[in-house]
């Protein structure tokens, strides 16, 4: 194999709990975003327009319909002779099976995959968020800064900052201490999940870490302590710009309405850092003469009889006459029949909302439904009862 | 593995397309927002079973080139079979009809090397979608020498034949005088057995922009729509990573068809706009034909327009055509002033 300067390690088998229905059968990197993508895009898409064309993805939870999305990466450009992208499972070796217990056990168990490739750097990421970087100035500035490992981090909300893993720094951004989901936080600085090591260091705590039986393994909990603990040197490195983790329904609903807005922060429309995907290879969408579209984001192969407003529509979806779809998030090929309400709500992939139901939150619920198959079932009964 | 080896023949100069093809062959003019005319014969041919397809292209094929790469769209990037490019070594003095023998005489190895024992002939001006396979069986039922491939009695300008008796053709040109496949087929005096198979299907055959304009507008007919885009049988075409399209709060958009990475904000109404469009506020775009990349400012009037890839239409201007002879920007051009036909 050809040496690579810096090697990147996607973790992508997180299960997403929280997104309840949405990940009961793919992992949450796989959940479908801003009306074309899925989450891993993001990450795959800032690797290749960062000049990184090594990237291990790391899969474990449900992960069927993630590798075959992945393929052999064409979609990313990330088809290549040398390196390229290539899907890491589990696996079983003469007396175990290694799940991966922690996101730092992860790469652990794939220390082969990386040593093949002699980096010198190893960057790891997560498959969960959805933002825009380039990773290579991140680099330079951790080359620059002679650290032995960089966290991106992001400012948050004071006032949310308890939820996050925090970075106190000292006014270089030379990181002091790291406290996960501290109570009463002393930064506003928040991991990004972004890390960048030094690969020969990262290897000799790897391996430590390893055999602590203490630890979780885990690189907020246990690696980036240990660093700290041995006196190397941490540097955060800030990020300016739009950076969400699409956790839950409702953020992964805000995160597709912020799209929506006048100049979003996540702009999908710079030719310059364009967001790769799979194709549907669907015909353009058709409105008809009875639709109403409007402050909406509508993709290939939709038809649309009825009235959108402020949505985010996949590919493949159908609108019937008479509808009314607000501030809806509706996955890929889900249909939506003749004079349905559909508002402040997801949704998912191929389900069908029957003619004439309604969906939407109670009256001042700042909720989102999710919507389900038991559901409309109910609904239904509802109907005819 | 099918016993057809495909030929697109795309020599053919069409006068009445020339505002269209100005810089670019007539199998890659743009039609139904994001496809090129040569996307919908090559993927009948792959939705057909066809693993071999050989484009024989006229000059200026840059943007053929560019459109078809490798042929990974197609899923034509194969070691065995897949998709050959022929470009002219010399461009033979007479204009061929389709199956032109000259040119295909620059590339006879190919058609001697292939294990394939038919040969199915088509152009690149006629859209439609069509099973292939149905043909061919046909053909084989019938005993045929050629079978011509007919729409209502009208020729599609797509032939089945045996490998063989192409080769032959192709060998004995000067001896026969035959030019091409469609010349066989339209001669009387010769001993061939020519017979015909009826296709259904939606058939634009692009001989004018009145015609090129007539089936656009047609697009927004759903039986055609879906006779031209039947689920089980897509069309394939290059893929750009267009962002879905973006529709503004003043936005209002109907019977119209729209494809990825447009951003609206004016009025559109019985129209197509392809990938990328911009359409400004206040504008009011009706029975319009937008290519790629084109700009419409804000406050603009266009009704019966076509505009060619990447116009731009600044604000302001009013721009109309007439139902019978649209008017045609071409690709490029910077649009200040009204024009009214």
């Amino acid at each position: 194999m050809v040496k690579k300067k810096c090697v990147a390690m996607l973790l992508a088998g997180g299960q997403g709990s929280r997104l309840h229905s949405l990940t009961s059968d793919l992992a949450k990197p796989a959940v479908p975003f801003g009306g074309k993508y899925r989450i891993i895009d993001f990450t795959l898409s800032n690797c290749t327009n960062s000049g990184i064309d090594t990237v291990g993805v790391l899969t474990q939870y449900q992960p069927l319909v993630l590798n075959s999305y992945i393929g052999i990466g064409s979609a990313w450009d990330l088809d290549r002779r040398n390196g390229g992208v290539t899907v890491l499972p589990p696996y079983t070796e003469a007396s175990e099976v290694k799940w991966y217990s922690g996101t730092a056990n992860a790469i652990y168990h794939n220390m082969k995959y990386i040593e093949q490739y002699d980096p010198e750097y190893v960057l790891v990421l997560s498959g969960d968020h959805i933002y825009k970087m380039d990773y290579s100035k991140m680099l330079d500035y951790h080359i620059q800064n002679e650290a032995e490992a960089t966290i991106s981090v992001v400012e948050v909300p004071w006032d949310e900052a308890h939820r996050f893993g925090i970075m106190n720094t000292n006014s270089s951004y030379e990181i002091l201490e790291f406290d996960e989901k501290p109570s009463e936080p002393r930064s506003n600085l928040a991991s990004m999940g972004i890390y960048i090591f030094n690969w020969k260091a990262l290897k000799e705590f790897l391996e430590v870490d390893n055999v602590n039986e203490d630890s979780s393994h885990d690189f907020g909990k246990d690696l980036i302590p240990l660093f700290l603990n041995e006196d190397k040197r941490l540097m955060a490195y800030p990020f300016e710009g739009y950076w969400k983790d699409v956790g839950t329904v409702k953020s992964l609903w805000e995160a597709n309405m912020d799209l929506l807005e006048e100049n979003p922060g996540l702009n999908l429309f710079d030719h310059s850092w364009r967001i790769y995907s799979r194709n549907p290879n669907q015909p353009p969408q058709y409105l008809s003469p009875t639709a109403k579209v409007q402050e909406s984001l509508i993709n290939e192969g939709c038809f649309i009889e009825g009235n959108v407003q402020t949505s985010v529509i996949f590919q493949g979806v159908t609108i019937g006459e008479g509808a009314l779809v607000e501030e809806a998030v509706i996955m890929p090929d889900a249909i939506i029949g003749e004079n349905a309400v559909i508002k402040r709500a997801i949704v998912p992939t191929c389900l069908t909302v029957p003619n004439g139901i309604t969906i939407e939150p109670e009256e001042g619920s700042d909720d989102i439904i999710l919507v389900t198959e038991e559901m409309i079932e109910k609904l239904r009964k509802d109907v005819t009862a | 593995m099918s016993r057809l080896l495909g030929v697109i023949d795309a020599t053919n100069v069409i006068n009445g397309l020339q505002d269209l093809s100005l810089n670019r062959s007539v199998a890659s003019i743009p039609f139904a927002g994001r496809y090129r005319f040569i996307d919908f014969i090559l993927s009948n041919m792959v939705n057909s079973g066809v693993d071999s397809i050989a484009i024989f292209p006229k000059h200026q094929y840059r943007s053929l080139m560019d459109h078809i790469g490798s042929g990974k769209n197609w899923d034509l990037d194969r070691k065995k079979d897949g998709l050959f490019f022929f470009p002219p070594y010399f461009e033979p003095n007479e204009n061929s009809t389709v199956g032109s023998f000259a040119r295909f005489e620059q590339h006879l190895d190919y058609f001697k090397r292939s294990h394939q024992d038919y040969v199915f002939i088509a152009n690149s001006y006629v859209i439609t979608n069509i099973d292939i396979e149905e043909a061919l069986a046909e053909h084989l039922i019938h005993d045929h020498d050629i079978t011509e491939l007919v729409n209502h009695s009208q020729s599609l300008d797509m032939y089945i034949l045996k490998k063989s008796l192409l080769i032959d053709l192709i060998e004995d040109r000067k001896n026969s005088q035959f030019i091409s496949v469609a010349d066989v087929v339209t001669q009387p005096l010769h001993n061939y057995k020519i017979g015909s198979y009826q296709h259904n299907g939606y058939t634009a055959t692009m001989d004018s922009i009145e015609a090129y304009y007539r089936h656009s507008m047609k697009l927004l007919d759903a039986s055609v729509w879906n006779q031209l885009f039947p689920t089980d049988r897509p069309v394939f075409t290059k893929v750009k990573d267009e962002p879905p399209t973006r529709y503004s709060t003043d936005a209002i958009v109907t019977n119209s068809m729209v494809a990825n990475g447009a951003v609206i904000k004016g009025k559109v109404d019985a129209s197509i706009i392809s990938r990328a469009v911009k359409i400004g506020k206040g504008s009011h775009v009706t029975n319009c034909i937008v290519m790629q990349k084109s700009q419409i400012g804000e406050g603009c009037t266009l009704e019966h327009v076509i505009l060619d890839k990447d116009v731009r239409v600044l604000d302001g201007v009013t721009l109309k055509g007439s139902p019978d002879k649209p008017l045609v920007l071409r690709k490029g051009t910077v649009r200040e002033m009204a024009v009214s036909m």
